[in-house]
């Protein structure tokens, strides 16, 4: 893109390792791709996410509505607010 | 009973008469059974030639005639309609075609004249067995189909609905305009192409007579000339145009950001997304491709802020089934793509530009709103290098044929980059300038007289990036010198080709293309804008590249053509179709089945054949066993009388 100020919203993904019981949800289920899943154990005993690719986030959410464990958040990266379309 | 049969064979000119010994094929036949009249001339198509023909049909008393000549698609009709003036049943008359099917693919005059001599006597034992037939007349459905909206599309629509036709105008985008609307100025009058384009699609839209499907494609088409059933799928509706206030509270929150069309790349635009902002019909719509997920709901910000409740994820693809008399094919084209340009650094550099990029880089509307800048780092160019025949004229890498407007789009480029940066350099790289149009020459002399562009004639090898400057590696083959040009920005004059999905509606529309893609027209010069199949007709680039003038024409004559074909109360279907004996018929359904056009149906127990649906194929013949059907004037005891000649 050479013009214009549209660019994409990203999202910042906040995991919460403790919490997580290695469903896969968030992985399966991301339209961007942007987790997978660790081969790194938490306290439970489960295989964490992790984010592959940060940049691919757009902060849509969906890995947070879904996660069962409540162990998943996504906030917007600050920059991003400020290149809104006009 | 033998018929008094008479044989005209024609020499056609040399086609024909080179490679076989007309004379003595007219001399061989006179003497066969039924033959009353064996003659042969130089043009049997010519005035004389039908004359002879319809003199001996009234002084000979003939009741069967073989003309052997040429393909019957060629002249079948001529001859049945001379046979007519004669007095004898137009269906009496067969043609035994000894030009494409022997005299063209044979070198061998010996060889070739007794394979037209079994050709043709096959012809007259299969008119011995003919029957007197009356072509069968069907209804004509009155309205019209127009596939792909752009100018050409457009402008049919608009003269059908003018004599009163129902339109139905299908567009796989999501605006009508197609190309003509990313252009900023036209050649060669430098008028705004947006200013006469934009009333056009204004009146599609206000238009009662045409009902506009965009985001439509032809699924499949069946029936015949003047009684087309087209399926027409409907991409999923998922913004309601009657409920879009076009408020754009939905584009700030769609997160993600795809390359726009509109602007050929050089802006993004969100999932959902208004084409442009004066498009037709005017909605915002949801790019289901680029959206995050519809199936399940992954992102659904749009439709959180949309007030007026205009979205909604769960639509699904529609199909109508629409009823056409004739159809207008106007698919358009799209530009060569620039990765194939590797050596000008197409794609690769984001300063070399394609001409649509910079028709938007000119236009007010476009991604810079009128200003000139290098995409990259927002510069005004100050030297700028136009590459015509990009992708044109190379048979041996690219496309074999001259794309026709590069040389008049690429001299206004030159033009309105003057006007945009009155010290900058434009230099242009040619072969020829092929500048035939009213006013064309004048306006490229003008370029070069007023406004200083540089023409230069030859090639560029090699374009390269060297100090933020793109290092053009040309030849001025008049003056016999190398040239290197330190440019700023480099646009080349892409070849154009049939739009994607070309290919595909030919297939569904079972019409021809030619060598490179485009759509084949009947004939190239008295056909210009028949397709090969009856009731189908092409209009603009989709047939070849051509220019605007030329697109509005082709697009009128097209129009003109459909009119007059739907003017007609009654439709001719050839009665060569297929008869059912039915005491010999045991209602087996095997021919129901095998009929490609659904025209059999089982009556009482015996197969029925709906005449108008009926093409005399012959599939069913050829799967009936007991010999029940057979098809008019091509029944099974003349493909035995055929064969037995042919073999003899």
């Amino acid at each position: 893109m050479a013009f214009g100020k549209i660019k994409e919203i990203t999202g910042e993904v906040t995991i919460n390792k403790a919490w997580c019981k290695g469903c896969g949800f968030c992985v399966h289920y991301c339209p961007t791709d942007a987790l997978a899943m660790s081969s790194e154990y938490n306290a439970k005993g489960y295989h964490p996410p992790f984010i592959k690719s940060p940049d691919d986030c757009r902060d849509c959410d969906f890995c947070q509505s879904i996660c069962p464990e409540f162990a998943i958040y996504v906030t917007r990266k600050a920059e991003t607010e400020e290149n809104e379309n006009a | 009973m033998t018929k008094r049969t008479g044989v005209f064979v024609c020499h056609c000119g040399k086609n024909i008469a080179a490679t076989v010994d007309v004379k003595k094929v007219a001399q061989e036949l006179a003497e066969d059974d039924g033959v009353v009249f064996s003659e042969d001339y130089v043009y049997m198509c010519s005035d004389p030639g039908q004359t002879a023909v319809i003199d001996a049909i009234k002084d000979n008393d003939l009741n069967g005639m073989v003309i052997s000549c040429c393909s019957p698609t060629l002249h079948e009709k001529t001859f049945r309609d001379a046979s007519e003036l004669g007095d004898l049943n137009a269906f009496q008359c067969e043609i035994a075609n000894i030009r494409e099917q022997c005299a063209w693919v044979h070198n061998d005059m010996e060889v070739a004249t007794e394979k037209a001599l079994k050709i043709t006597r096959a012809s007259v034992r299969r008119v011995q067995h003919n029957q007197a037939l009356e072509p069968i007349g069907v209804p004509v459905t009155r309205r019209a189909l127009v596939v792909g909206a752009g100018i050409a599309g457009i402008q049919a629509a608009l003269d059908l609905t003018d004599a009163g036709l129902d339109v139905v105008l299908v567009e796989k985008q999501a605006t009508i305009g197609g190309n003509m609307l990313k252009l900023s100025e036209t050649f060669p009058t430098l008028d705004c192409s947006q200013c006469i384009l934009s009333p056009k699609m204004v009146s599609v839209s206000k238009n009662s007579k045409i009902k506009l499907m965009t985001e439509s494609e032809v699924e499949s088409i069946s029936g015949f000339v003047g009684n087309f059933k087209v399926k027409i799928k409907k991409k999923a509706e998922f913004v309601d145009p009657e409920l879009c206030k076009l408020c754009d509270d939905c584009t700030p929150v769609c997160p993600v950001a795809v390359p726009n069309e509109y602007d050929v790349g050089l802006t993004n635009r969100r999932a959902i997304h208004i084409p442009f902002a004066q498009a037709i019909p005017a909605s915002f719509t949801l790019d289901e491709e680029a959206c995050l997920g519809l199936d399940p709901v992954v992102c659904g910000k749009c439709e959180e802020v949309c007030d007026v409740g205009a979205i909604d994820y769960d639509k699904k693809p529609t199909v109508t089934e629409e009823e056409i008399g004739a159809i207008v094919v106007s698919t358009g084209f799209d530009l060569y793509g620039m990765e194939h340009m590797g050596e000008f650094g197409g794609g690769r550099y984001p300063d070399v530009l394609d001409g649509l990029q910079f028709e938007r880089l000119c236009s007010a509307s476009g991604a810079t709103e009128g200003h000139i800048m290098r995409p990259s780092d927002h510069k005004v160019p100050k030297e700028i290098v136009f590459i015509q025949c990009s992708g044109s004229r190379d048979p041996e890498n690219h496309c074999a044929y001259c794309s026709k407007i590069c040389c008049m789009y690429t001299a206004k480029h030159a033009t309105l980059y003057k006007h945009h940066v009155p010290d900058g350099q434009a230099y242009i790289f040619y072969i020829d300038i092929r500048s035939g149009g009213k006013g064309y020459e004048e306006f490229v002399q003008r370029s070069m007289e007023n406004d200083g562009v540089i023409y230069l004639r030859g090639r560029v090898s090699r374009v390269y990036e060297k100090d933020g400057k793109l290092k053009v590696m040309g030849v001025d083959t008049l003056a016999g010198r190398n040239i290197e040009i330190d440019a700023d920005m480099v646009v080349l004059a892409q070849a154009m080709e049939p739009s994607k999905g070309t290919a595909e509606i030919a297939k569904i529309l079972k019409i021809g293309r030619d060598k490179d893609g485009f759509l084949a027209e009947a004939h190239p010069k008295l056909k210009p804008v028949e397709s090969v199949t009856a009731g189908i007709y092409l209009a603009g680039a989709a047939q070849g590249p051509k220019d605007i003038p030329e697109t509005v024409s082709q697009a009128g004559a097209a129009a003109s053509k459909v009119i007059a074909l739907l003017s007609k109360d009654q439709l001719a279907h050839s009665p060569t179709v297929a008869k059912v004996r039915d005491p010999w018929c045991t209602g087996c359904e095997m021919c129901v089945d095998a009929c490609p056009y659904d025209a059999i149906a089982l009556v009482d127990g015996k197969a029925h054949v709906n005449e108008v649906l009926c093409e005399g194929c012959g599939s069913c013949v050829g799967v009936c066993v007991r010999a029940a059907i057979d098809v008019k004037n091509v029944t099974q005891l003349q493909v035995h009388e055929m064969i037995s000649a042919i073999m003899a």
